[in-house]
C-alpha cells in the first residue's frame, strides 16, 4: 500500500483526539519552538505560512489538504515537552516529569511513552529552547545597536555577558542540570547534544560581529566552548550568593583568551612571514637551477 | 508457507484457510471453543511450548510500557491475567521508589508527621492505578481469578466479560490499552483496532504483544518445523487437546505480518506506530498513540 508520508489522507478526515487545529494554535501566544530552529531537526513550521483558518473545516475529500490544519506530531511533542519543565526541579530530567507534563494538556499519562524513559528527548528540548532564546536577545541587542540606541560592547564584555545570560537560564533547573549532563554525555545523544553547543557558539560569534572564515575560526570556536563549558562545571558546585564565583570566574577566563589571542595572532603573523620566505627561497633556487625559464 | 493472494486485512472467513486448516468450520465459534478448553492448561502449555520465554516477552511488554502510578490499563483478551499481575507488580515497586525519594526530602520531620505519612500511603501502594482484564471466555476469567486469588493479588483488579469487537467500555477511559496473545484471534482486527482507539484517553497508548512472521529464512524453516511438528504433539501430550493447538499454529501463519499490522493501527487513527522485534520476528510488540 503506497503511504504518502506527510499527508496520510485517512487520518485528516477523523477528528484528531489531541492534535489541536492550526488556527487554535495561533490564538494563543506564539510557541517559543516555532521560530527560527535551524538546528532543530523536523520542521516545527508548516504551521507559519497557513492563513488562520474558520472554524467550519472543508472535508473536500481531497486527500492530504485537511491535514495542514492540524499540528504535527512533533508539535505536540515540543508542547508536551515544554509542560513537562515546569515538573523538572521535583521529578528530574525523567519520564514522570513528561507524564506530569501531558497530564496538564489533558493527555493521559501514556503519552509519556513517546519519549525515551532517560529523558533525553526533554534535555535536548531545554536546550535547543534555551539557544534560541539566547538567539533572540542577541538579535535584539544588535538591533539596539544598529539603531543607535546602545553602545556596541567591546569583544570581551560581549562574550562574557552573553556567556552569562545564556547559564543563567540554568538556575531554575541548577540542582538537576548535573544528571541531565550526564545523560547528554550518553552515546546516543553526543551528536544532538554536540550540534546544539557548536550552533550555539556559533551564533554567539556571529552576533559579537565575527565574519571570518579562515583558520581563525576554528580557534575562536574552541575558545569559546571551552570557556562555556569549564564555566558551567564551575557553576554546579557554586554556592555562592547568585553565583558571583561562576561570574568572577567566567571574567578571567575570558580575559585569558583575549591575551591568548593576541599572543595568537603574532605567532600567525610569524607564520606567514616565514612561509613568505620559504616561498622566495623556493622560486631562488628554481631560478639558479634553470627550471624557471620561459621561452 | 504457503501465503495466500488477494486477503483483505479483516477477512477471516474460512475459505481463506488454506493451509490445511481442517480444524474448524467457523472461525468465532472455534476461537471460543478452544479456550474454553485449553483454559485450565493454559499456563502450562504456554510455558512448554515456548520453553518459558514468554515470560520474557511479557516482561518486555511491561518494560516498554514503563506505567506510571494512576495509570488505568485495559488488558483485552487477558484471560489469565499475566499482563494484569505483573503491571500490578511494576507500578507498586515505582510507587515504592516514590515514596522513598519523597520521604528522603522530608528531613526534619517530626515522629508525627513520619508517623502520618506512612498512614496516608499505606493505603495507597499502588498509587490509584487499576487494571481491568476483560476476556470473552468466561473460563479464562475463571482462571485468572483464582489465580490472582492464589497470588494475593487483591486491590487494583477487576474482570470484565467482554468482546474486543465491541468492548463494554465508555469513550476516553483507559490510559493503556494491551492485547497480548489475543488479536490473532479476533475475527475482525479492524473492528477491535478501533475499539481500542475510541476507550483510550487523547495521548492513550496502545500496545500489542503477538506472534508474527519471522523473515530470516533459516530460522523461519526451523520455526516451521518446530510449529508443526512439536507443538500439537505437546497439545496432545499436555492438554489432551491437538486440535486446538494445530489451530494455534495455523491461526499464527494466518496473521498479518509487522508492515501490515502497522498499517491497520495506523488506518484506525493511530500515530507514532512503530513494532519491536523479539526473537528475530517470532513475536513483535506494535505500540501506537492517540494523539
Amino acid at each position: 500500500m503506497v503511504r504518502c508520508q506527510q499527508y496520510p489522507p485517512l487520518r485528516a478526515l477523523q477528528a484528531s483526539a489531541a492534535l489541536r487545529r492550526a488556527s487554535d494554535e495561533h490564538r494563543k501566544e506564539p510557541l517559543t519552538s516555532s521560530s527560527q530552529q535551524h538546528f532543530d531537526s523536523p520542521p516545527a513550521g508548516h504551521q507559519p505560512e497557513q492563513e488562520p483558518q474558520g472554524p467550519h473545516p472543508s472535508y473536500t475529500g481531497l486527500g492530504g489538504q485537511e491535514s495542514e490544519d492540524y499540528e504535527s506530531e512533533e508539535q505536540l511533542q515540543h508542547r508536551i515537552l515544554t509542560a513537562a519543565l515546569e515538573f523538572v526541579p521535583e521529578h528530574g530530567w525523567t519520564a514522570e516529569a513528561i507524564a506530569e507534563g501531558a497530564k496538564t494538556l489533558g493527555l493521559s499519562v501514556a503519552a509519556a511513552g513517546m519519549f525515551h524513559s532517560d529523558g533525553s528527548e526533554l534535555i535536548l528540548h531545554f536546550v535547543s529552547e534555551c539557544n534560541s532564546k539566547l538567539s533572540k536577545l542577541l538579535e535584539k541587542e544588535q538591533k539596539l545597536v544598529q539603531l543607535g540606541k546602545a553602545e556596541k560592547k567591546p569583544i570581551d564584555e560581549f562574550l562574557r555577558d552573553a556567556v552569562e545570560a545564556r547559564l543563567r537560564m540554568l538556575i531554575p533547573y541548577i540542582e538537576k542540570w548535573p544528571q541531565a549532563l550526564s545523560v547528554l554525555l550518553l552515546p546516543r545523544n553526543i551528536p544532538s547534544s554536540l550540534n546544539l553547543l557548536t550552533s550555539m557558539i556559533d551564533d554567539i560569534w556571529h552576533y559579537a560581529g565575527d565574519q571570518s572564515t579562515d583558520f581563525n575560526w576554528y580557534t575562536r570556536r574552541a575558545v569559546l566552548t571551552g570557556i562555556y563549558n569549564t564555566t558551567e562545571l564551575v557553576m554546579m558546585q557554586d554556592s555562592s550568593p547568585g553565583f558571583e564565583d561562576t561570574w568572577r570566574f567566567l571574567e578571567n577566563r575570558v580575559a585569558d583568551a583575549m591575551t591568548m589571542s593576541n599572543t595568537a595572532s603574532q605567532v600567525q603573523s610569524t607564520g606567514e612571514a616565514v612561509v613568505q620566505g620559504l616561498m622566495g627561497a623556493a622560486v631562488t633556487i628554481k631560478n639558479l637551477a634553470g627550471l624557471n625559464q620561459r621561452r | 508457507g504457503a501465503e495466500l493472494g488477494a486477503r483483505t486485512a479483516g477477512d477471516r472467513s474460512p475459505e481463506c484457510w488454506g493451509l490445511n486448516c481442517i480444524s474448524f468450520p467457523c472461525p468465532f465459534f472455534a476461537v471460543y471453543q478452544v479456550f474454553e478448553s485449553v483454559a485450565k492448561k493454559y499456563d502450562v502449555m504456554n510455558d512448554s511450548m515456548t520453553l518459558g520465554i514468554h515470560r520474557v516477552w511479557k516482561d518486555i511488554l511491561m518494560h516498554k510500557m514503563n506505567p506510571c502510578p494512576g495509570t488505568l490499563l485495559l488488558d483485552v483478551a487477558g484471560g489469565t491475567g499475566d499482563i494484569a499481575f505483573r503491571f500490578i507488580n511494576y507500578v507498586r515497586s515505582v510507587r515504592q521508589r516514590q515514596l522513598q525519594r519523597k520521604l528522603k526530602q522530608h528531613q526534619n520531620l517530626s515522629w508525627q508527621e513520619i508517623f502520618e505519612s506512612y498512614q496516608k500511603d499505606k493505603f495507597n501502594s499502588l498509587g490509584d492505578s487499576q487494571v481491568v482484564v476483560c476476556d470473552i471466555n468466561r473460563e479464562m476469567l475463571k482462571v485468572g481469578k483464582q489465580k490472582a486469588q492464589h497470588l494475593g493479588y487483591s486491590e487494583g483488579l477487576s474482570w470484565v466479560l467482554g468482546n474486543a469487537e465491541e468492548l463494554p467500555f465508555d469513550d476516553d477511559k483507559f490510559d493503556v490499552y494491551t492485547i497480548a496473545f489475543g488479536i490473532r484471534n479476533v475475527t475482525r482486527i479492524d473492528l477491535a483496532l478501533q475499539e481500542a482507539y475510541r476507550v483510550l484517553k487523547p495521548g492513550g497508548r496502545f500496545l500489542c504483544l503477538e506472534f508474527s512472521h519471522v523473515s530470516n529464512p533459516l530460522l523461519s524453516r526451523l520455526y516451521d518445523l518446530y510449529s508443526f511438528q512439536v507443538i500439537p504433539v505437546l497439545g496432545e501430550v499436555i492438554a489432551g487437546d491437538w486440535r486446538s493447538y494445530q489451530y494455534l499454529v495455523e491461526s499464527i501463519r494466518q496473521f498479518p505480518p509487522q508492515e501490515e499490522l502497522k498499517a491497520m493501527i495506523e488506518d484506525a487513527g493511530f500515530f507514532k506506530v512503530n513494532y519491536d522485534n523479539l526473537n528475530f520476528g517470532i513475536v513483535a510488540i506494535h505500540s501506537g498513540f492517540k494523539l
